[in-house]
């Protein structure tokens, strides 16, 4: 049972991984970031469910906030570098 | 552990792993946002369901936190992703576009001066 959920969690890292990588725009790779966000907090309440203890629980809480800020302010980023680039040239 | 929290966990695990895929496969920024923008906040919630009913009410309350900070905010983000991809790449091949639309009748140019 947990190897097939964590393994579930793990294989959508994976393929945030590989877009991290290899993706094409700063939104994809911020996009992928958000991916392994989700499948660290998944595989965080998986662990806590096998060992039967709510210590960390209060990461994935923290995660989720962080995660939109961090989001937010990426999106702020890409639409300001570009109308830099407009107005100043690259 | 209960048949029903298995269940429920490895349920989330796989819409993850869809996710995963989605994002890997699928050819466009728009498409692969919203594989994950849409599957993410779905495999959270269904994985949390387990842990809730595994955990007891102290982690069924971290888990239910988490949840809705996560329904609430990721959609939103993702909405914002969305828009700043509309706005900084040239959208010629779309087949349908009435965000352009929108933003010209407000009056609200599409990446020239306008701010958040």
């Amino acid at each position: 049972m947990i190897t097939l959920a964590v393994g579930g969690f793990a294989l959508a890292g994976l393929c945030g991984v590989y877009r991290l990588l290899a993706g094409p725009s700063l939104a994809d790779r911020i996009v992928a970031l958000d991916l392994l966000l989700l499948s660290l907090m998944g595989s965080l309440v998986v662990d806590a469910v096998e060992r039967d203890d709510t210590t960390y629980l209060i990461v994935p809480v923290v995660l989720a906030i962080i995660g939109f800020t961090a989001t937010v302010a990426a999106c702020r980023f890409i639409e300001h570098e570009q109308r830099v680039i407009a107005e100043v040239g690259p | 552990m209960t048949v029903l929290a298995e269940a429920l966990l490895i349920l989330g695990a796989f819409i993850a792993a869809l996710a995963g895929i989605g994002i890997v496969r699928f050819s466009s920024s728009y498409a692969r946002f919203h594989a994950a923008g849409k599957a993410s906040p779905v495999a959270f919630l269904v994985a949390g369901l387990g842990a809730g009913i595994e955990l007891g009410w102290v982690g069924a309350g971290y888990v239910f936190i988490a949840a809705a900070a996560m329904v609430l905010t990721l959609p939103v983000g993702v909405h914002l992703l969305f828009r700043a991809v509309h706005r900084t790449t040239d959208n010629a091949g779309l087949v349908a576009d009435e965000l352009i639309r929108a933003e010209a009748l407000s009056g609200v140019r599409p990446s020239a001066e306008s701010d958040v």
